[in-house]
């Protein structure tokens, strides 16, 4: 008896050796190619954060410890904390602009008797097919260019002076979150539409039976069913609005085009530290922090959902 | 008045509302049409009208004849094949171990996979450079073939593991019984059910490639070794020279594809993207 319970956990044992052996036989070129070309060089980002390496140290840099760390950190002026203020704040506008637009367009959208919806659909997902770094040259150039764009020659003709639309921080800003939402609305859209679509219907019978305003219907009603189903996608944009970079790069800071503007993301800010001052030390010790920061993020946001289920 | 010519006039205003609403989305991309079909070098008057009085596909011949860009679409679709080659043979059998074996270090390793994705590669770049630069890699399709499929490696892994674990094991283990090797169950049984998300990632893995540009500026110096993404990038940073409706004309070029597929895949793309491994 005993000797074939032992025979039992032994076939056990071999048949969980032979599943690892397997697993990790079959996933071994992806981890390794993880291993190496992702995990690698972030480790070797935080060595690098740790020497002084920059143009004139490429290859002869030393070690100085925190010191890179310390200088963005605790000196305003390097510039590492506006821009973790102007991310933040550019985080909060554009989710806060893109859920409410979002939400008020699936609204009109799902109105009875709407014919047309599905092309205003398609039309207004256009956007979100034509590759993001096009549209957001074709904006540069053709609207807010200030002797040719769209916008100024709209202004001429309404009798207004014409404007430098990335010509400075505050109207730069207002630009950049325009194209921002541009981008990303049809998304959210498509996302809120969706769960306004699964909300069931008899709640609003019961709810119009008792004489529930329109705003009471959408508080009580319609947000907390929608939140759940949107919440996971609302978490993504999130995290793709805070690092955003695209954007505000190729709208206002490119190599040899500046535009005046001097607003930095902290995307931006690492990558112009590296590749445009070269100053590879601070900027890997800028990457880490940012590293840093979305980890804490993700973990935050990962425990809630383990949480919940 | 009646609650019937109420709900009329509600239904006119969401109406104009949306067209006027559509109207403005499309602008910037109605206006670079516009402009590359125009004949007259107009830009500058102000009595630009958006259908152009003389059409001319003049702008349209002039991208592939006086640019390079068949040489850049070659180096595209060189990168993009490889990418897609290297992260599909390494994340299809990956995924699926992941989904379908319970192993020591399984969920330690996922959880680090979700990490990973919240990093963006191009915080690694000054690393990647450094690392790449000594054996001779940068400049070379090689090196961004590394970086691309680094970056697509963990979405793969990930997207797909997401999919394999909608398809029930069930199916597997009626065919073990009946005899099917553990290669047969994956390329007979998962791989065909598999196929949507498998296409999904592989787009993905496409867009990505055509529509990176900021690792190819860095890590590519000459412009014959520009992809297409690198090459349109440098066409608009000469924009003042006069090449506004040339460059309009190579971002619809270049824009075609990727609207045909995004079209053509939308329901899939949505779908994948929405209901995949990426909500965890």
């Amino acid at each position: 008896m005993a000797r074939m319970k032992n025979a039992h956990g032994n076939r056990q044992q071999n048949k969980k050796r032979r599943e690892t052996l397997f697993a990790y036989s079959w996933s071994l070129p992806s981890l390794v190619l993880i291993l190496l070309i992702v995990i690698f060089p972030i480790l070797y980002t935080g060595y690098i954060s740790m020497t002084n390496m920059n143009i004139y140290h490429w290859n002869n840099y030393e070690f100085i410890g925190l010191e890179n760390y310390k200088d963005a950190l605790l000196v305003f002026d390097n510039g590492f904390l506006t821009a973790l203020f102007v991310t933040i704040l550019w985080t909060v506008v554009n989710m806060v602009l893109q859920l409410v637009i979002a939400f008020i367009m699936a609204t009109l959208l799902n109105v009875k008797g709407l014919r047309l919806r599905n092309v205003y659909r398609t039309l207004l997902i256009f956007p979100w097919a034509m590759p993001g770094y096009v549209s957001i040259l074709l904006w540069k150039t053709g609207m807010f260019n200030s002797q040719f764009g769209l916008l100024n020659q709209w202004m001429i003709r309404l009798g207004m002076e014409p404007v430098r639309w990335l010509g400075s921080d505050v109207i730069a800003f207002i630009s950049c979150t325009t194209v921002n939402l541009w981008l990303a609305l049809p998304f959210m859209i498509t996302i809120i539409d969706g769960a306004l679509q699964s909300v069931d219907r008899s709640f609003y019978e019961s709810a119009l039976l008792d004489g529930a305003t329109w705003l009471e219907r959408t508080r009580y009603i319609t947000v907390p069913m929608i939140r759940p189903i949107i919440a996971p996608s609302v978490m993504i944009t999130t995290f793709t609005t805070f690092k955003q970079f695209d954007v505000i790069y190729l709208l206002t800071q490119q190599v040899g085009s500046k535009t005046g503007a001097n607003i930095h993301t902290i995307l931006t800010y690492a990558y112009e530290k590296a590749f445009i001052t070269n100053n590879y030390g601070y900027s890997s010790a800028i990457s880490i922090l940012i590293f840093g920061m979305l980890l804490v993020f993700s973990l935050v946001t990962n425990g809630r959902k383990e949480e919940r289920r | 008045m009646s609650k019937k010519t109420k709900h009329v006039l509600v239904l006119i205003a969401v109406n104009v509302f949306f067209i006027l609403v559509c109207f403005f989305v499309l602008v910037p991309v109605l206006y670079a049409f516009s402009v590359s079909l125009n004949a007259e070098n107009s830009l500058l008057g102000s009595d630009f009208s958006f259908l152009p009085k003389h059409m001319t596909l003049q702008n349209y011949k002039a991208v592939f004849t006086e640019k390079p860009v068949l040489l850049w679409l070659k180096n595209s679709l060189i990168l993009a094949v490889s990418t897609l080659v290297i992260s599909l043979g390494t994340g299809i059998p990956a995924a699926y171990a992941f989904s379908r074996k319970r192993f020591p270090g399984r969920k330690a390793i996922l959880k680090l996979l979700i990490l990973l994705y919240a990093f963006p590669s191009l915080l690694s770049m000054t690393a990647l450079y450094k690392l790449l630069s000594p054996m001779g890699l940068i400049n070379t399709r090689t090196g961004l073939i590394i970086v691309y499929t680094g970056t697509m490696a963990v979405f793969a892994l990930w997207n797909m593991k997401g999919y394999f674990d909608t398809i029930p094991v069930e199916i597997e283990e009626a065919a073990m019984i009946d005899g099917a090797t553990q290669l047969e169950q994956v390329t007979k049984i998962v791989l065909p059910l598999a196929k949507p998300t498998i296409a999904v990632t592989a787009m993905m893995v496409l867009v990505y490639v055509w529509n990176e540009y900021i690792f190819a500026i860095n890590f590519m110096t000459g412009s014959d070794t520009y992809t297409l993404a690198a090459g349109l990038y440098s066409l608009q940073a000469t924009e003042m020279s006069g090449s506004w409706p040339i460059f309009s004309a190579a971002s619809l070029i270049v824009s075609l594809p990727i609207l045909i597929v995004f079209f053509a895949l939308q329901k899939n793309m949505t779908e994948g993207l929405t209901s995949g491994g990426v909500k965890g």
